[in-house]
């Protein structure tokens, strides 16, 4: 496995609905990128169709299996020979209006894996509860880029999730997300949190644009270990960021700040007694 | 949460960054010329014809000045040219008179000793001008109604309200004087009592009954899901008067939605037709 790799964060304004336009931008992000030698590209949350797709979200999901447009992003990650996640609407393969908000990470060899959104935000300006079901599983992939495990958006809110895949051994946590501009400050800290706590490289990618007045904020950044932000994208506009991680750096900071070895492993009965009496 | 000043504050720069940027994203996803907007001379529509210049440019922005006779004040009349002059933006007088008279002498019932019918027509007549002159010329009006007075429900329904795009909408009153010092609005346009201008003398916080300065720090306290008893302790006000004031917010819901249908289909628009709007993939002639 590489110690060194370099991830790029595209930060993009995808067009609700028009999954041809979007294609066409993430491939054009992607060549980009992969010239500049990252071995990693991360786009947003649902960034195959946007964001606020509502009641379309049935029309435009596909199934990983046969889906083409999955499949033509999976084509061009092994053209450029390069990893890449981004965010899509997955439809189930049983049952046809079950669908879900999906993280899927490609590599030069076709599919790597995928994550569904396990926290669906359906509050304020959110509705995702009303379409999509959420997922059950905190898969962490072993690949060439290093052990890598995904979450979506409002799962940062829910350390337990970056926990457990710290736990299975994670090194990088792909965050994707689509997040508006009200909720910036909270993202800012969040990402640093899960980051540290856990003591992995978090590359969180966040959408930009306007959808029906609501803007994304956009701010991707890769963090540290540490809880350094090592690279940094623009607030509210499209950008295309790059940075390099050294896994080496995992040693130091886990020596310095040793969560996993102080973890009390008594307190998760007795929160999740507690979780399931509210 | 705390009721002050300071609750109201907001990154004005930063907010007038989003405006702007909110407005020419939605000149340019629907592929209009520009932006019509009605302007009287007061804060709200100087500072929106003002906001509409700086995202697209004054060249694309048709700004309406619609006096009428019984309410006309050569002072709005100057506020009006003073912010097209200073944002240059084009703007045209449009005399509403003989319109509003014609629509008096036209209906069987018109009473002329009703005055909010006879207020909210004059209202009625600015937007359908409004609203050919956007047709006509292949732009989208931009109304200029803020927070505190959508929430008030202190608005013709169909008419000053009624726009494509509000991007003032989600500012209260007191913060829409913010944003308007930040762009230069000048101060005596900031400064001025409002009015609806829909009969003559009408001043708006006579008729709310209120300061804009209180009546938006209780408005945040309902958006922030307080209760009217703590809004009353915290702003040292009668409990039964700020339930007035959620009151008003509550009874006039009616005038902030789409028309109310009965469902009885599969689905149902206004209710759960959800859809995003998507000019950029499906504009038509």
């Amino acid at each position: 496995m590489t110690q060194e790799i370099t991830i790029a964060l595209a930060q993009i304004a995808s067009r609700v609905a028009d999954k041809e336009y979007n294609i066409k931008l993430m491939e054009k992000k992607i060549k980009e990128a992969s010239q500049k030698d990252a071995d990693l590209i991360v786009f947003p949350e649902l960034a195959l169709t946007g964001y606020l797709c509502r009641d379309l979200v049935y029309e435009l999901a596909e199934p990983l299996s046969e889906g083409l447009s999955f499949q033509r992003i999976a084509k061009i990650a092994k053209r450029e020979s390069v990893h890449v996640a981004f965010g899509m609407i997955e439809r189930s393969e049983k049952v046809s209006a079950v669908i879900y908000n999906t993280s899927v990470l490609v590599g030069p060899s076709g599919f790597v894996g995928k994550y569904r959104k396990m926290h669906l935000p359906t509050h304020s300006v959110f509705e995702e509860k009303r379409y999509f079901r959420p997922g059950y599983e905190t898969p962490v992939f072993k690949t060439s880029l290093g052990k890598v495990g995904m979450i979506i958006c409002y799962d940062v809110y829910f350390p337990e999730l970056t926990r457990i895949l710290k736990l299975k051994g994670a090194q990088l946590i792909i965050c994707i997300s689509a997040s508006p501009s009200t909720r910036r400050v909270f993202f800012e800290a969040l990402t640093v949190a899960r980051a540290m706590e856990n003591t992995v490289f978090l590359a969180f990618t966040n959408l930009v644009g306007i959808e029906d007045g609501l803007q994304f904020w956009g701010g991707s950044r890769l963090v540290a270990p540490s809880g350094n932000v090592v690279a940094q994208a623009k607030y509210d506009e499209e950008d295309l960021i790059l940075a390099k991680i050294n896994y080496a750096d995992m040693k130091r900071i886990e020596a310095f700040v040793p969560t996993l070895r102080d973890l009390r492993p008594e307190f998760y009965d007795e929160m999740k007694r507690e979780a399931q009496d509210l | 949460m705390k009721l002050t000043e300071d609750a109201m504050k907001i990154d004005a720069e930063q907010t007038v960054t989003r405006i702007k940027r909110f407005i020419k994203d939605y000149v340019e996803k629907t592929k209009t010329k520009g932006i019509c907007v009605a302007v009287s001379g007061g804060i709200d529509s100087c500072t929106t014809a003002a906001l509409s210049a700086l995202a697209i440019g004054g060249k694309r922005v048709t700004a309406l000045y619609m006096p009428e006779e019984e309410t006309y004040s050569p002072i709005e009349a100057k506020h009006a040219k003073q912010v097209a002059d200073k944002f240059k933006f084009k703007l045209e007088t449009i005399d509403i008179t003989p319109i509003f008279q014609a629509f008096c002498k036209v209906l069987p019932i018109y009473d002329e000793h009703d005055k909010l019918s006879r207020g909210n027509l004059k209202a009625r007549t600015r937007m359908i001008c409004l609203y050919y002159y956007a047709n006509r010329l292949g732009k989208i009006v931009c109304g200029s109604s803020d927070k505190s007075e959508t929430m008030m429900g202190y608005f013709t329904k169909w008419g000053d309200v009624s726009a494509d795009i509000s991007p003032l909408m989600d500012l209260y009153k007191t913060q829409v004087r913010l944003v308007a010092a930040h762009i230069g609005i000048p101060k005596e346009i900031i400064s001025k009592p409002s009015t609806p201008q829909l009969w003559p003398g009408q001043l708006a916080e006579q008729e709310l009954g209120i300061k804009y300065e209180t009546l938006d720090l209780i408005l945040l306290g309902l958006e922030n899901f307080m209760s009217v008893e703590e809004i009353a302790e915290q702003l040292q006000l009668e409990t039964e008067f700020v339930k007035r004031i959620k009151n008003k917010w509550l009874a006039s819901e009616h005038k902030r939605r789409p028309p109310l249908t009965l469902k009885q289909e599969f689905r149902t628009i206004g209710t759960d037709f959800r859809l995003p709007y998507t000019p950029s993939l499906t504009k038509q002639d």
